[in-house]
């Protein structure tokens, strides 16, 4: 049952999946991996839509050359570790759910321990090795993975659910090499919140979710765009798992 | 016979959104992506390696349908035919 407060609080978006659908939500835990531009954007609709436990992860600390995008941290924040600054700013935002913010580089080592209780995986890595971790981990967990990634003007979203759609590897089977990509906040907002939007259908039961299909976002064209996948047969790390 | 290539992300930038190519009838999408390398040097760094070849996490698609870069290469195109081609993003 809701109580007064977030009845009121949640009441615009009660308005389309029912009290039953917000209750959903502050059910559920929530796994972000990074606090960067991705996981900024996601933090803060997640937590402001109520989910119920969000854990958000990221070993850095604050630059000033994050701030263009990492809307989670401001000036003041510089030097500080992210997730001390991503603490603040979510429970600021909505006291009323529970936020942990860890700071830890995300590794085979830890990952178990990282996802225990967790109920979906949030994609906001910024390197596809620990993009294809969180691939695994999914897949192992039977755990939905939101995937997102940006560079410039252009950014990619994807749905993925283990035993039913491809995985991270069979849509992406070799990691781009690693680089300094350039990033526009306004890109990491599309992303992140076709990320969010999906999550909160997945846990309402609503829509269609972008399962087997890559959505495709050119900002410097203003189109989005699709591409449908399947299963590799030959997949890595799905093509022997039994479901 | 007239194709259609389809650019995404880095290679739109370099090659525009979409353009029409006039090959050879029958000629195969290992063909086609050379011919593209030819007209754009930018392309060719952005799409082979030094030894010349396709950088191996380029995805590619036939009429939407995703194709093997070793195996898919080699298959004849047909006119009308529509070949996307993308990296994957990686930044968050």
């Amino acid at each position: 049952m809701l109580n007064d407060s977030e009845m009121n609080r949640y009441s615009r978006q009660i308005r389309l999946f029912g009290e039953e659908g917000q209750e959903m939500l502050l059910r559920t835990s929530v796994f972000i991996a990074g606090a960067g531009g991705l996981g900024s954007v996601i933090s803060l609709y997640m937590a402001a839509a109520g989910f119920g436990k969000i854990r958000i992860v990221d070993c850095d600390s604050v630059e000033l050359s994050n701030l263009n995008r990492q809307i989670l941290h401001a000036n003041a924040d510089v030097g500080r570790p992210k997730a001390k600054s991503a603490y603040e700013t979510l429970t600021g935002i909505n006291p009323e759910i529970e936020v942990e913010a860890l700071v830890e580089t995300i590794s085979e080592d830890n990952i178990d321990q990282l996802l225990q209780g967790s109920h979906l995986i949030m994609d906001a890595m910024d390197n596809f090795p620990v993009r294809y971790l969180l691939n695994r981990a999914a897949l192992q967990r039977k755990i939905p993975l939101f995937h997102g990634a940006i560079s410039g003007y252009q950014g990619q979203a994807t749905t993925i659910i283990p035993g039913k759609t491809a995985c991270l590897s069979c849509i992406f089977p070799r990691a781009p090499p690693a680089t300094t990509f350039p990033a526009l906040g306004s890109t990491c907002g599309v992303i992140g919140s076709i990320q969010v939007t999906e999550a909160v259908k997945y846990v309402t039961s609503a829509g269609k979710l972008l399962e087997n299909r890559l959505l495709l976002w050119d900002g410097l064209n203003g189109c989005l765009e699709e591409m449908a996948y399947g299963r590799n047969t030959a997949c890595r790390d799905c093509s022997d798992r039994e479901y | 016979m007239l194709v259609k290539v389809l650019a995404f992300a880095g290679f739109r930038e370099i090659l525009g959104k979409e353009r029409e190519l006039e090959i050879k009838e029958a000629a195969t999408a290992k063909e086609l992506l050379a011919e593209l390398a030819q007209v754009s040097p930018r392309f060719k760094e952005a799409a082979f390696d030094e030894s010349g070849a396709l950088r191996d996490y380029v995805l590619l698609m036939i009429n939407r349908k995703r194709i093997d870069p070793i195996l898919d290469l080699s298959r004849p195109l047909q006119e009308g035919d529509e070949l996307a081609i993308f990296p994957p993003l990686a930044g968050g």
